[in-house]
């Protein structure tokens, strides 16, 4: 573990050295994120001034799921964003080879190579909303939920790396399952608003086949409303463990099927 | 005779890019799901907007105005999409470019007619199935059928226009690599910008009046704002003529920028690789 922390140190600086060959183009990346967010928010401000409330949930409940949801989205961007390559070039160019010739798990020597600073947009705005909705609600904060945060924030992160890695895996068969994983990954913006306002069908989906809505609307509703814990931040936790495992078995398997691309 | 030269020459490049989207179809249904989604998603959210809502209307719009609105502009977006910056970065980038300037073709007609041959696959699959769906929705919430001849052959040619416009305005943001070499990060922010000036994130109707005047002579609201109007049937007739000859000038006023960033940046390339 100590030997797999030093080795990450070293990647992330690799990896910074050459981000900041590129210095413009990394910053003008991170203000149209900001630009993109703000719009996004803009856009609910136009949608609630109309209507007082949206199923239940006013301006600034919503501003928190919405906050919410952006938290383990960035996570999973900062550390695990090389998860895309895998699947859209990677293994297709047969670069694949180094990371199996290596003398470290390939799952942790991909996740490891890349370290997206990208990501601190996502978590910044996802932060600002929290604390500003927080303020204005005036949520009373009790010690336990800090760590329920936590607790909640990291299960949540786990389920988006989880999926990108059951997703990518699948280019080891194909060579090539970069848009499945796209296809997968898109559906976590319907956890940027509360599941009650879809019908039955997507309700399903979202909370048990590809369990997004965990990743935002149940956890943060429980920060909201104080109810049904069990459920909301236990189901995360479950979720989250049942489908990392699965991915990481379908990674293996995966690995085992290989063959080399190369040339 | 000049004519059927002109198609000689390109017609392979409209063929290799039907190939190419044609040879990828199982990422290009994965890509479109994926996309789609984003209007789900909001039709969902328009849906719950208006059960909130007291009144029928949501700043002018109807519940079914805002799903053709959105499905509608979904599909303008999609087909106008020219991936002409990404593509000419990239060449820039790897110095390829040259290649293409020794090449006995126009640089500009290159792009056109490869991306010509990946829109005619996108518009047998997509045109079709989300303008149905959309009349089919219409004619099942109003109970009438709601699809106008004339209204959707204006459509076609203003979608034309806007595809068109994007393209050379994609060629020029796409030279702008010689100077900055790597475009990533302002590739992104175009996306941003666009998407917002030209109303498909947010309707311009539901703006500041002011804000949406001025964005209305600015060439974005042409790529997509101005289709999807005209689809919708909100213009009259002197409207729609007047949205359409802004949507001329401004292809003319793309091409000729993109002629003249060419005819600048060409003269400083310095080829990076290759």
């Amino acid at each position: 573990m100590r030997r797999m922390l030093r080795l990450h140190r070293i990647f992330v600086a690799q990896y910074m050295k050459n981000l900041m060959e590129y210095k413009v183009d990394f910053l003008t990346g991170a203000i149209s994120f900001l630009l993109g967010q703000a719009v996004q928010i803009l856009f609910l401000g136009i949608i609630f001034s109309q209507i007082p409330d949206l199923v239940g949930w006013d301006f600034n409940e919503i501003l928190f799921i919405y906050g919410f949801s952006l938290i383990p989205k960035g996570l999973d961007h900062l550390f695990f964003d090389n998860l895309w390559s895998v699947g859209y070039f990677i293994v297709r160019k047969g670069d694949f080879d180094k990371y199996l010739t290596r003398p470290i798990n390939s799952l942790f020597y991909v996740i490891a190579e890349k370290f997206c600073v990208d990501a601190f947009g996502e978590l910044a705005i996802g932060l600002i909303l929290i604390t500003y909705s927080v303020i204005q609600l005036k949520l009373t904060i009790t010690w336990y939920m800090i760590p329920l945060f936590i607790i909640s924030v990291v299960f949540a992160t786990l389920i988006y790396t989880a999926i990108k890695i059951a997703t990518s895996a699948i280019s080891f068969w194909t060579k090539a399952s970069g848009h499945i994983t796209h296809m997968f990954y898109m559906t976590n913006d319907f956890s940027k608003y509360p599941t009650t306002i879809y019908n039955k069908f997507v309700k399903n989906i979202i909370t048990y086949v590809i369990p997004f809505a965990f990743t935002a609307y149940y956890p943060a509703s429980f920060f909201l409303t104080g109810e049904n814990p069990l459920f909301c931040i236990g189901g995360t936790v479950l979720a989250s463990t049942i489908l990392f495992a699965v991915s990481v078995l379908i990674w293996n398997r995966g690995i085992k099927a290989y063959e080399s691309a190369g040339s | 005779m000049k004519f059927k030269k002109f198609i000689r020459t390109y017609k392979p490049f409209t063929r290799a890019g039907m190939l190419e989207s044609v040879q990828y179809r199982a990422n290009f249904f994965c890509f479109l799901i994926g996309e789609i989604m984003s209007c789900f998603i909001m039709f969902f959210v328009w849906k719950a907007v208006f059960l909130s809502s007291d009144s029928e209307t949501f700043m002018g719009f109807t519940m079914e105005d805002m799903v053709v609105y959105l499905f509608i502009t979904f599909l303008t977006g999609y087909l106008t999409y020219s991936d002409g910056t990404y593509a000419i970065a990239m060449e820039i980038r790897d110095g390829s470019i040259a290649m293409r300037m020794i090449k006995p073709c126009s640089f500009d007609m290159c792009f056109l007619f490869q991306e010509l041959g990946n829109k005619i696959i996108n518009v047998l699959f997509i045109f079709a199935p989300l303008v149905l769906g959309v009349e089919a929705y219409r004619w099942a919430i109003t109970g009438e059928c709601q699809f106008q001849i004339q209204h959707f052959l204006l459509y076609v040619i203003s979608l034309v226009l806007a595809y068109l416009i994007s393209f050379y305005f994609n060629v020029s943001y796409g030279f702008m690599a010689f100077y900055l070499k790597n475009l990533w990060g302002a590739d992104i922010l175009k996306e941003v910008i666009i998407n917002f000036l030209s109303g498909a994130t947010i309707p311009l109707a539901f703006m500041p009046e002011i804000l949406a005047d001025v964005l209305g002579f600015l060439p974005f609201s042409s790529l997509s704002y101005t289709p999807v109007m005209i689809y919708m049937g909100m213009y009259s007739g002197m409207e729609i003529l007047s949205r359409i000859l802004m949507q001329i000038f401004w292809l003319c006023f793309m091409v000729v920028l993109s002629k003249i960033i060419w005819n600048h940046a060409v003269k400083r390339l310095c080829s990076q690789e290759g």
